[in-house]
């Protein structure tokens, strides 16, 4: 066996992460839709239940040498049964306190800045949903459990991006979201049937522990298959277009779900199998191109992007991309880590452009900074910890995550990663400090501050608490690395411990510095163009700035082969074959019924003749027997 | 071949004669008239396969009984044989083919049934005595329910009978 | 000895055949019940022959049993058929339908 039981008090423990939330959900759906208070009371204290939980599981299993594993059987079919349980190991205990604790500060930090939403009940409800789902997708120990919760992730995701139904870009951001992500769940899907089809197994352990005993072939297609689904689920390339639109949801909603949590459920479940995927080069190989390619091309359109979210947003596919090259290139621990930090300080940038649209109800950075976002001191200080972290500059959680991917990236099989790595570094640091510097040095300044502050004071003062907490959690997350370290390579899981040679250990510092400079050069000075080197050549930076045209591509490839080319195909089909033979089988049922009603209808002795006819063939059949 | 043998095939004979006239008859005078034929041939068949009661009641019940009162109908309902339509040739069609098939399948089972089957049937008689002795000891029961489904024939054709009438003259008595 | 039961099955069944036509093929009630007056005689025929072939009274109970039901039917079908005359004054089985009767116009032309 490749796992112990799970000890009868942290099953609890387990259980009560999970279960607390979906009863504060059912709570509030029901009975508390119009008491908002008692809503955000009845969610907030679920989810600290659960992150209490969740932080005693991690201090007691803290040496974990072993997974915990236990289950009870759910239903089974003739020769295999689907249990459903929880898995406890490094890597479900540091994504359990991730998700609670960045669930638990986005909804203490919503208090404030949901205050006076019409749906502000309803919004606590589905984030109470998201909680309960993503808390028992990361304890799943079988893909069919995760896959449930996984696709229950999508729909809070779906319902939280259109919370502002009203608006109509709202509700097509949900769908889009919705659909692409869909997309890659299919995939998914026909992934795990197929491991369980023909490797007679979902179990998480089993499938990695066993996977040398799957035939090659198998393996590859089906690693590549459920790396679809975390293609669409983390927003890489080609299914990446939706997260961008996804920030027309809430601010805190894009700060959980759509770059701390969420996202990186695609990321965890790559860990998750981690081993299972390292068994086939291939998907391996696949996982690496993927990685580069979302990482490359989202950081070119954070460059010329002007909506603060969406720079945040295409970071974050970047940082995403940065992960999957990572666990590509066999950097499990570093991958995971840079989720953990990247959770952390992304959630503070979020909320801190949260603060600022908020303050001076715009989303354009040039906008804000002209508005005079810098006056509000403490969100520009923590947002520029984020974007510093966000860099990789010492000593923040950045620096030791991204050295260590590169690190990891310096030791795989071709020097283009790592290269691509670097550039990627650069960008991040480049677009990041644009920002910054577009916010924080304004060519000028309107005269009035920031608009009207948002809600109380004592509830501005919790926002301000919440982007402290991340914050100094950003600061010194980076100290921790060695010890999660250790939680997350005890248990077998085979990732030697990388160590980049000395010169990729200063080179990407300095590229993050180079890039820094570089903004600093065309947005912070004070006779600055305030325009980026992407932006001077315009078909560059209109490529950049439309997404280098992919959605085009989507649409070309919606509009031309699946309406008009499949879809017509099949409407042809549709009126020219199948309806024609139904007609024609309904035109003969039909005549033929009338015949035979025909017997019925006419005089008796044909009827007569029908009954001869039936006991003569009654008769023979009686013979016959 | 025995006596017996040769009265069969004789008797055999004149019986599907008078049938086949019988249904092939424009007049339904006629028609009853080779039916009554018919079924003396019939009786006589009964007495030949040692079965004289049954072959009294059939001389008695049908051809006394019953045909005559085909006879008083087909005198109540006077139609004229020549203004009777004719199926459309579907029909005949339909109906040779059923008739055919049965016609097969009966020469079929004759020719497929075991040795006992072609054995000549020893003669042998159920005297009337015997006969009735039988039927009282074994039948009783269906022996009751025969007399009272007579007996429900007779007051349903009473009823089909009289209702019209009955109706007729309240009728004439409302008038 | 007399002849083998086959031939007395074959009797009954041509008997049978000739009661089916006649019932299939006249256009007239009464004659529909002459029919099956044919095919249950066919039946007491090869009951009675049955009956000899095993060497037991059954077959003649039975038989008998066939003429009681004759009866019966034979005294409730001709009753129907008096009132159907009655009420349609016609014994075409095809005008009792009522709708289709092709006999109607040529009864009174």
């Amino acid at each position: 066996m490749f796992s112990k039981p799970v000890p009868a008090d942290s099953l609890y423990l387990a259980w009560a992460a999970a279960v607390f939330p979906l009863a504060a959900f059912g709570i509030i759906m029901i009975f508390l839709r119009r008491l908002p208070k008692a809503a955000a009371g009845v969610s907030l204290s679920a989810i600290a239940v659960s992150l209490v939980c969740a932080v005693c599981l991690l201090a007691r299993h803290w040496h974990l040498e072993m997974p915990l594993e236990s289950t009870v059987q759910w239903m089974a079919s003739s020769d295999f049964e689907i249990p459903v349980g929880v898995l406890i190991d490094g890597l479900s205990l540091l994504m359990l306190v991730i998700v609670s604790g960045i669930a638990f500060l986005v909804q203490l930090y919503s208090i404030g800045y949901m205050a006076g939403d019409p749906g502000y009940a309803r919004y606590f409800g589905f984030m109470s949903l998201f909680a309960w789902a993503m808390t028992s997708l990361v304890l799943a120990p079988n893909i069919l459990q995760l896959f449930i919760f996984w696709e229950l992730v999508g729909l809070s995701s779906y319902l939280l991006i259109g919370f502002w139904y009203e608006k109509l870009s709202a509700s097509q951001a949900g769908k889009k979201a919705f659909v692409m992500t869909r997309a890659g769940d299919t995939l998914f899907f026909c992934g795990w049937l197929i491991l369980l089809v023909w490797g007679g197994t979902v179990s998480i352990l089993d499938l990695n522990h066993s996977a040398h005993s799957l035939s090659q072939a198998m393996v590859t297609a089906s690693a590549l298959l459920v790396f679809g689904g975390i293609a669409g689920k983390s927003a890489q390339f080609p299914l990446m277009t939706w997260l961008p639109d996804a920030m027309e949801g809430p601010a805190p909603v894009s700060a959980l779900l759509h770059s701390a949590t969420m996202v990186a459920a695609g990321v965890f479940l790559l860990g998750r199998l981690f081993p299972f995927f390292s068994q086939s080069d291939a998907a391996m190989t696949v996982c690496l191109f993927i990685g580069f390619v979302s990482m490359l091309l989202s950081a070119t359109m954070a460059m010329v992007s002007r909506d603060i979210k969406q720079v945040w947003a295409y970071s974050t596919v970047s940082q995403l991309g940065f992960m999957i090259m990572a666990l590509g290139a066999g950097g499990y621990a570093a991958g995971i880590f840079h989720l953990t930090t990247h959770a952390g300080f992304k959630a503070l940038l979020f909320l801190c452009a949260g603060m600022l649209i908020h303050a001076c109800e715009t989303n354009d950075m040039f906008e804000i900074g002209q508005a005079g976002g810098r006056r509000m001191k403490l969100t520009v200080l923590c947002m520029t910890i984020g974007a510093l972290a966000l860099s990789g500059i010492w000593p923040f959680s950045g620096f030791f995550s991204k050295e260590e991917i590169m690190a990891a990236l310096a030791a795989a099989n071709s020097p283009v990663w790592y290269i691509g790595g670097l550039a990627g570094v650069f960008l991040t640091a480049y677009y990041s400090f644009r920002l910054i510097f577009v916010i924080l040095l304004p060519g000028s300044t309107k005269a009035h501050g920031p608009g009207s502050q948002s809600g109380p004071e004592h509830a501005r003062a919790v926002m301000h608490a919440v982007l402290v907490i991340l914050a100094v959690i950003t600061l010194v997350m980076g100290f921790f690395a060695e010890s999660l370290q250790n939680l997350l390579t005890g248990q077998g899981v085979n990732a030697p411990g990388v160590h980049g040679p000395f010169p990729a250990k200063v080179v990407s510092p300095v590229l993050a510095i180079a890039g820094i400079v570089v903004a600093w050069l065309e947005f912070g000075r004070k006779d600055s163009a305030r325009i980026g080197f992407a932006g001077r050549i315009s078909p560059v930076a209109r490529l950049f700035g439309q997404r280098w045209y992919l959605d085009h591509a989507y649409g070309w490839l919606v509009g031309r082969i699946l309406d008009r080319g499949i879809a017509e195909g099949c409407q042809q089909n549709e009126n020219r074959v199948i309806e024609k033979i139904l007609h024609t089988v309904a035109g003969s049922v039909t005549a033929c019924g009338r015949a035979a009603a025909g017997w019925h209808r006419a005089m008796i002795q044909s009827k007569l003749m029908v009954v001869f006819a039936v006991v003569f063939g009654l008769t023979l059949i009686l013979l016959a027997a | 071949m025995t006596i017996y043998a040769v009265f069969f095939y004789i008797i055999a004979a004149l019986i599907i004669a008078a049938t086949g006239l019988a249904i092939t008859r424009k007049h339904m005078v006629h028609a009853v008239l080779c039916l009554v034929v018919s079924f003396f041939g019939t009786a006589l068949l009964f007495y030949l396969l040692g079965a004289p009661l049954p072959a009294i009641f059939q001389v008695i019940i049908y051809a006394g009984a019953i045909m005559v009162l085909f006879l008083f109908i087909v005198m109540m309902i006077r139609i004229d044989p020549e203004k009777t339509h004719r199926f459309p040739l579907g029909h005949y069609l339909a109906a040779g083919g059923i008739c055919g098939a049965y016609f097969v399948a009966a020469v079929l089972l004759t020719l497929l049934s075991g040795p006992r089957a072609r054995q000549p049937m020893p003669a042998a008689t159920a005297s009337p005595f015997d006969f009735g002795y039988y039927l009282f000891d074994r039948h009783w029961l269906s022996i009751e329910m025969i007399s009272l489904l007579l007996l429900v024939a007779l007051i349903g054709t009473l009823h089909l009978g009289l209702g019209r009438v009955g109706r007729k003259q309240k009728k004439g008595g409302g008038q | 000895m007399i002849v083998p039961y086959t031939h007395v099955m074959l009797l009954g069944g041509v008997l049978f055949l000739l009661g089916m036509i006649c019932t299939l093929t006249r256009r007239n009630l009464i004659m529909i019940i002459l029919g099956l007056e044919i095919m249950l005689n066919a039946a007491a025929i090869t009951f009675v022959g049955a009956g000899l072939h095993l060497q037991q009274i059954e077959g003649q109970a039975i038989a008998l049993f066939i003429l009681a039901v004759a009866a019966a039917e034979v005294s409730v079908g001709l009753a129907l058929v008096v009132c159907i005359y009655r009420q349609t004054g016609t014994v075409d089985p095809q005008c009792i339908e009522g709708n289709k009767c092709q006999l109607k116009p040529d009864q009174t032309g």
